[in-house]
């Protein structure tokens, strides 16, 4: 006989983590966390873990101050090791190939200077001086922001969990959610292949898995899969902090903590799907190659270095390129947070902290109730200039 | 030198004398070496330490595979001297912990 609980939260990537350690800190009552496979085995796993608050709207950057005030007390609020978090502020270094992209980074920057985040304009100089092992052929300028940098997103997850359980939060794994169970206008619980567990309240966090799930209760929203491939080369000698990115060239790159560098490439028509059953993540040469030959031109001291993993993940993506966030209110007690369309891991910790106070009635943190799932439907779209992919 | 000179079974044909460089040292193989069998005929055991423990670490796998003979050659870190060909004057040197890149810009 499986035990009747408070909140259900299905999925535990960065967003249901955070979540059900947010709503256990509040008391909010007895939480199960379920996963189809394992903590991080989703998108969170696979992500590069870039956090940066350099983004474009108020709105965004507000979150991320947030997420990044969050990241860098983590470690204390968590009582986990430091050095597993890794949380590593070397930066973000956005690189302009053209003097309009380089006037979309100086609006962003004003926007950034308004909410407090420090970003510096740099000229191709400035950054030549800085890091001179860069090729800027064709750059125009850059923003870099010191707070930005990465943390470890299985190690972040694993602290997220730990605390929730240490507050009494429960965590299944290997317990996919086959149906979310309704009872008239209301969920009840979840079916798994060891029978139904019962709930009052239900939080899917189950990223580009959540579709499927809600579509199965007559709930559609726009969020599909979007594959993105990665690579990581054999460890180096520490050589380049900062995060390099471009939103011109679609790529990211930094070197990580123990010598490898990470990097992503946009591909140009993203393979996608909104049913689990069509999900085909398997790497290509294609991205090998583009990848390849885009890292090049910035990154030259990189050709004989060898590549020892590549893999793909699946970008949560909405319409808006934003979480979808709040109350399902077709049914009492559904609540949704997923769609962070490849930001999903950096805005973790301050979306799912909002969404765990709007659950309990709190004054929210910030306003997040504009990402709620019906605003595709009101064309009441959130829009920001500054994503890779 | 410790190379098999007589075998029961295989018979070896050489190549030409190849003089490189280890750790600055002179040495010599031949043609048809690897620079990892070359280190080896010369006396040289230990190819690298390992990451954390600095252990030593010497000829493993022979098929590029291991990471155990990674070592610094001509300058390009991390190279995989058991599968790579030795070739005239080249300086092979161990790796003191992770292999460090360098830039021309």
């Amino acid at each position: 006989m499986n035990k009747t609980y408070d909140y259900i939260v299905v999925g535990a990537g960065i967003s249901g983590a955070v979540v059900a350690y947010e709503l256990a800190k509040r008391k909010a009552g007895s939480i199960l966390i379920l996963d189809k496979d394992f903590p991080t085995a989703g998108a969170t796993g696979s992500c590069a873990a870039g956090i940066r608050a350099q983004f474009g709207t108020e709105f965004n950057v507000s979150l991320m101050k947030i997420s990044l005030e969050k990241f860098e007390n983590l470690h204390e609020e968590l009582d986990y090791p430091k050095e597993l978090i890794g949380l590593h502020q070397g930066g973000y270094l956005v690189l302009a190939y053209s003097e309009e992209e380089m006037e979309n980074l100086r609006r962003n920057v004003r926007v950034q200077h308004k909410i407090g985040i420090n970003t510096e304009i740099l000229t191709p100089e400035e950054v030549h001086y800085r890091w001179p092992m860069l090729r800027l052929d064709g750059v125009v300028g850059a923003t870099y922001h010191a707070r930005d940098g990465h943390a470890d997103p299985f190690y972040t997850t694993f602290a997220y969990i730990e605390a929730a359980k240490r507050l009494g939060a429960e965590l299944r794994k290997y317990t996919p959610v086959l149906k979310l169970l309704t009872e008239g206008e209301k969920v009840v619980g979840v079916e798994t292949p060891d029978g139904p567990i019962y709930g009052g309240n239900i939080v899917v966090a189950a990223g580009t898995w959540s579709t499927k799930l809600l579509k199965d209760i007559g709930v559609d929203i726009p969020l599909w899969a979007e594959k993105h491939e990665i690579l990581i080369t054999e460890p180096l000698a520490r050589f380049l902090d900062p995060m390099v990115i471009s939103f011109s060239k679609d790529f990211y790159a930094q070197q990580r903590p123990h010598g490898g560098f990470i990097m992503g490439v946009s591909p140009d028509d993203p393979e996608h799907w909104f049913d689990p059953k069509d999900y085909n993540i398997q790497s290509s040469w294609h991205f090998l190659k583009k990848m390849a030959s885009t890292i090049l031109e910035v990154m030259p001291f990189l050709k004989d270095v060898h590549i020892v993993r590549q893999w793909a993940g699946f970008y949560d993506m909405t319409t808006d390129h934003h979480h979808i966030v709040g109350p399902i209110d077709a049914y009492d007690g559904l609540w949704i947070l997923a769609g962070g369309s490849g930001h999903g891991f950096m805005f973790g910790p301050s979306v799912g902290m909002i969404l765990a106070q709007w659950i309990v009635g709190e004054e929210l943190a910030y306003d997040i109730t504009k990402l709620n799932w019906k605003r595709f439907d009101e064309g009441k779209l959130v829009i920001e200039p500054a994503v890779v992919g | 030198m410790k190379r098999i000179e007589n075998h029961p079974i295989l018979t070896f044909k050489r190549g030409k004398k190849i003089k490189f460089y280890f750790e600055g040292k002179e040495m010599w193989g031949y043609e048809g070496d690897t620079i990892a069998s070359a280190l080896v005929a010369n006396g040289v055991k230990v190819f690298r330490e390992s990451l954390k423990l600095h252990r030593p670490r010497g000829f493993y796998c022979a098929i590029g595979n291991c990471s155990s003979c990674l070592m610094t050659v001509d300058g390009v870190p991390n190279v995989r001297t058991c599968i790579t060909p030795l070739k005239e004057g080249m300086r092979v040197e161990r790796i003191k912990g992770k292999g460090a890149l360098h830039y021309e810009n």
